[in-house]
């Protein structure tokens, strides 16, 4: 049957040369066709030091199909570290080299005594999108830069959570974990975003533990370092939005770090009173229920389909129609995933769907009732189906056409007076 | 089916003329991944050309007698091309950027390589038979 192009909500896994992009003074070394750092070319806060246009690349033709595309990659990459001041260079692989079968690995490892690190992500696309890809240059950075340490920082935890540029609150959301993290009196490290980078990435091993908050992307990560460098992790799956989920998020960390429990206690009544504080001010508004929908979807991936359902619902006091989850995640993550869409309060369940076929995923949105105005959040792609069925739409999810994110966030306390702020703003402009 | 392929080389042995400097292709016809020599194919520079004084682009005075010789050259097909206009492809050491289009436009394939012979023939012809028959190219590189 005849395929048509469909909406794209990823792209391949050598799209996560935006992961290498996001740590600060670190540049992909692109062993590639020409064109493969098109791809980002429309993505949102891209430019700056290292810009996805002057990425280094073998443009790789026909005849490094045929003769081999090594040579050409030894003196891309002799040349890189000549020309380009960075702090950390990462190979990464296109489809066709790994196809004919270059050894890009061979290569990388000649560059072991250069004065700057190089390191190689195997980034094919084949071998998935870049949410898999963002866990391939992960996992690089493990395998090549990172030793096991015996002195460790009290304290210290190594904080992963959302796939930068993909998720287009990456870096709001990773701050606001760490201000979390510190409240508790613990060290929060991070390695992407503004003043972070190489320093902050051989910290790495002295942490006391990782801190993983995503549903399924770093699993494999996190596990990783905790067979090669003894750092044992948390895996926290929820992306905590509200105070419901964000209360529930600093006691297992508290719990895990070993922080005295009336200290965590203490804080949590003080960020709810804060919280509160501004549902209640606001509570007229909240009470009218013409204003708000009834039912909600989300389609995006697993980290904010989770999140937001799970706010929408413990928070907001929303019912959850169907979720559609949009990141193609791994088979072996879906069954779990569904179970924490299962765990809502007052004994409400959501059904979630593992479908990237944007068609199918429109139809079963008409198809739905949402006795009343459907609240829809998705990325850009939803807004046509939301004003076919009337209803209200957020744009929280790649690609965020409309939309301008710099430092927001829906992460935290705060995080979540800001995802009801963006909500309600849209529902209030039906009736004004 | 049969193809031809236009090789520059001075010895017959190892590819070590640019397609500038090339005033002899050897044209092998190849099929499957078999090869032989077929012919060679002289390139007379046109009457009204100045003569090469050295056949290294060195002294750029010297460069412009003809095309396909780095200088570059617009209008028309480059006449070097056209004797080798029938080829499925030409290999040779390095090669110009219009000469490349204008074989791009013939759909040649071009391949400026620096190795025998034997080497690049081997290579283009189980790369050729591949794409022809539909068969994947895993691995090709690592041959």
């Amino acid at each position: 049957m005849a395929k048509i192009l469909d909406k794209q909500r990823y792209r391949c896994a050598m799209a996560a040369m935006q992961s290498v992009q996001a740590i600060d003074r670190a540049i992909p070394v692109l062993h590639s066709g020409p064109g493969c750092a098109q791809k980002l070319a429309n993505s949102s806060g891209s430019s700056g030091y290292f810009s996805p246009n002057i990425f280094p690349c073998t443009s790789i033709n026909e005849k490094d199909v045929v003769f081999g595309g090594v040579n050409k990659l030894r003196t891309t990459i002799e040349n890189a570290l000549k020309v380009i001041d960075a702090d950390l260079y990462v190979v990464m692989t296109g489809c066709i080299p790994e196809i004919v079968g270059d050894n890009t690995e061979e290569i990388v490892e000649e560059f072991a005594d250069a004065e700057k690190p190089v390191i190689y992500a195997s980034t094919a696309g084949f071998k998935g999108n870049n949410y898999k890809g963002h866990e391939q240059v992960v996992d690089a950075i493990i395998e090549g830069l990172l030793e096991k340490s015996d002195e460790k920082t009290d304290g210290l935890v190594n904080i992963w959570a959302d796939v930068p540029y993909q998720n287009e609150f990456w870096l709001g959301n990773l701050r606001e974990l760490e201000k979390l993290v510190a409240e508790l009196g613990l060290i929060p490290n991070t390695i992407f975003g503004y003043g972070r980078g190489i320093e902050n990435i051989y910290k790495i091993p002295k942490a006391q533990f990782n801190l993983l908050v995503s549903p399924w992307v770093g699993l494999k990560n996190v596990k990783k370092m905790e067979k090669k460098l003894g750092i044992p992790y948390l895996h926290y799956p929820t992306l905590p939005i509200g105070a419901f989920e964000t209360s529930k998020f600093l006691r297992t960390v508290g719990e895990f770090a070993g922080v005295d429990k009336n200290k965590v206690e203490r804080l949590i009544e003080e960020k709810e009173k804060y919280y509160y504080y501004y549902i209640e001010r606001f509570a007229d508004l909240f009470l009218e229920t013409r204003v708000m929908s009834k039912q909600f979807s989300v389609v995006s991936d697993a980290q904010y389909a989770l999140g937001i359902t799970k706010f929408l619902v413990n928070d907001v006091g929303l019912f959850p129609a169907r979720q559609f989850i949009v990141d193609d995640t791994p088979r072996e993550f879906r069954k779990s995933i569904k179970e924490y869409f299962e765990e809502l309060n007052y004994g409400i369940k959501a059904e979630a769907v593992f479908e990237t076929d944007g068609y199918k995923i429109h139809e079963e949105i008409k198809k739905h009732d949402y006795t009343g105005y459907p609240l829809i959040l998705g990325s850009y792609w939803e807004k046509a189906v939301a004003e076919e069925t009337n209803g209200h739409f957020l744009s929280v999810s790649w690609p965020c056409n409309e939309r301008l994110i710099m430092n927001s966030f829906y992460v935290g306390y705060d995080g979540g007076l800001k995802l009801i702020e963006d909500i309600y703003s849209v529902a209030k402009t039906r009736f004004n | 089916m049969s193809y031809k392929i236009a090789v520059a080389s001075s010895d017959g042995a190892n590819i070590d003329l640019t397609f500038g400097e090339a005033f002899e292709f050897t044209v092998y016809e190849a099929e499957g991944t078999d090869y032989k020599v077929l012919e060679k194919r002289k390139y007379e520079l046109p009457d009204n050309a100045v003569p090469r004084t050295n056949t290294i682009c060195s002294d750029k005075a010297s460069c412009r007698d003809d095309c396909g010789n780095g200088r570059g050259c617009s209008g028309a097909v480059f006449p070097k091309v056209e004797i080798i206009s029938d080829c499925r492809c030409v290999v040779c050491k390095k090669i110009g950027y219009k000469v490349q289009k204008q074989l791009e436009k013939l759909a040649i394939i071009s391949f400026d390589i620096d190795c025998t012979v034997e080497e690049a023939l081997n290579k283009i012809t189980v790369y050729i038979q591949k794409t022809d028959t539909h068969r994947s190219l895993r691995g090709i590189a690592k041959a």
